[in-house]
């Protein structure tokens, strides 16, 4: 699994000098265990990337790469340090360099209302969507069909009525959160799975 | 976790960042976020909501400003939007077909379906229904099913039981016939005596169905004359059993005697059969032989 997760890392194109031997340094030191090591590097990379996005970088993966080279290349040095602390410790230095060179973007045409290149794929995004929504479970349908009624005021009125039955506003906020996401995850998946 | 941490105001700048200039706050918030579950939910509940009022329009200016220039950067970000859109669509077109009830309905509960959750019927919900029902169809034919076949089941159970006392009776009574059919006879050969030399003595196991031995005993070659044969318990003179016989004699001049005792009062123990000849009184051959009385 962990040669499985380097040849992923050292793929065709990319820019890593990462050798095999030196992720393997690096996963043992994450643990001696080859399965604990990889479900650990997987954590730091999820935790890191969503760190570089927090940070407003447009490249959070590269960035993560960019970690850990640099973690690699000084392997000897944090063996005695917990892994995601000092991962993060460079984690931040990488980010300070990418603010240094970053240039200002603008954002790609409207994207409030863009127009879809494919109205096709959209159809299929809707189709998928509603099939997400099926998979819901009953009361967290209810929740997000709740939530999206109505407009102005009374959308307003609803979401009051709707925190007040789920446990507050940051508790209806926390559920929205959640539902979004597994319906993120689902629709992911439904159009990958429709591509292949 | 601090209360500027969970502060959602303190977040929100955290996520427009505006925070980048006050290291100390920023360092605590990312490395809060990274090591909390419970913080980096609420930060993603943030982001939700800075894309909510950002597709209402209801972004002031700056926060707009920092929402296109930073928060929007990722491609991450950029795919929250398209869906958070996606999803406004879905809730728009189902919109006419969304029964809306009074607002002084049952409010949600944290599980379970509520009446409300039937009552906002869209064309998927009726779909929805159908499935419902169908699936609550389902499980009673299921049930019903399942109901059946085991009763099925112990029925067949209770059969084979019987069967098998009726078998077991049967086997019992064929036991019971094959022991009346067994010849009651047992057979012992006797071919040296005791003064031959130590050694075990032949043994016989007389059952409760055996109720004669037939006796055989080698005689030297060429012996004639009559024998006097009895039978008694070791280490005890009275004889069980005692007869006056003519020896078999063969072509080739063997000679034996053969003769058949009763086995009752013959228990588990040694006994001898006490030879002499008739001619020779008072020389006598013991022939050593062991019973077990089985129960």
């Amino acid at each position: 699994m962990a040669v499985l997760l380097w040849a992923a890392m050292a793929a065709p194109g990319g820019k890593r000098a990462i050798t095999a031997e030196a992720f393997g340094r690096f996963l043992r030191w994450l643990s001696e265990d080859d399965e604990l090591a990889v479900r650990e590097y997987q954590s730091i990379r999820t935790k890191l990337v969503s760190y570089f996005i927090r940070k407003g970088c447009a490249h959070p993966d590269e960035l993560f790469d960019e970690t850990v080279d640099v973690v690699v290349g000084k392997i000897e040095v944090c063996a005695e340090y917990p892994p995601l602390n000092y991962c993060y410790g460079v984690a931040k230095n990488v980010w300070r360099q990418d603010v240094r060179q970053r240039k200002p973007i603008s954002l790609d045409g409207d994207v409030v209302s863009p127009e879809h290149p494919d109205t096709g794929v959209h159809e299929h995004e809707l189709k998928c969507l509603e099939h997400c929504m099926g998979q819901l479970a009953l009361s967290d349908r209810d929740v997000i069909a709740r939530y999206y009624q109505g407009e102005g005021r009374d959308k307003i009125e609803t979401r009051k009525l709707l925190a007040d039955g789920v446990g507050g506003v940051n508790a209806l906020r926390i559920r929205m959160c959640r539902i979004r996401k597994d319906l993120r995850v689902c629709l992911a998946d439904c159009i990958k799975r429709s591509a292949n | 976790m601090s209360s500027s941490l969970s502060d959602r105001g303190v977040i929100r700048e955290y996520l427009l960042g505006r925070l980048d200039e006050q290291q100390e706050l920023e360092s605590k918030l990312s490395e809060g976020i990274l090591f909390s579950d419970e913080l980096s939910e609420m930060v993603e509940s943030i982001e939700d909501e800075i894309i909510e009022e950002y597709l209402d329009g209801a972004l002031d200016s700056a926060d707009r400003k920092a929402t296109d220039e930073y928060f929007l950067r990722p491609l991450e970000r950029k795919n929250k939007l398209q869906f958070a859109r996606l999803l406004r669509e879905h809730f728009e077109t189902n919109r006419n077909d969304v029964v809306v009830p009074p607002l002084d309905i049952l409010p949600v509960t944290g599980s379970g379906a509520s009446q409300y959750g039937i009552g906002v019927a869209s064309a998927a919900g009726w779909g929805h229904h159908l499935r419902t029902y169908g699936q609550f169809a389902a499980l009673i034919l299921l049930f019903m099913l399942g109901v059946t076949y085991i009763s099925g089941i112990r029925k067949r159970q209770a059969q084979l039981e019987g069967e098998l006392v009726q078998e077991r009776e049967r086997s019992a009574s064929l036991a019971r016939e094959a022991s009346l059919l067994q010849p009651p006879i047992i057979a012992l050969t006797l071919v040296s005596d005791r003064s031959r030399g130590p050694g075990a003595p032949p043994h016989i196991e007389i059952k409760p169905s055996i109720q004669r031995i037939v006796v055989e005993i080698a005689l030297p070659r060429g012996a004639t004359g009559t024998y006097d044969v009895r039978l008694e318990a070791n280490g005890k003179k009275a004889a069980l059993w005692s007869a006056t016989l003519s020896p078999l004699v063969s072509a080739s001049g063997d000679a034996r005697l053969m003769f058949d005792v009763p086995t009752r009062g013959i228990e588990s123990g040694v006994y001898s059969f006490v030879v002499s000849s008739s001619q020779q009184a008072q020389r006598y051959k013991y022939y050593d032989f062991e019973a077990l009385a089985a129960k």
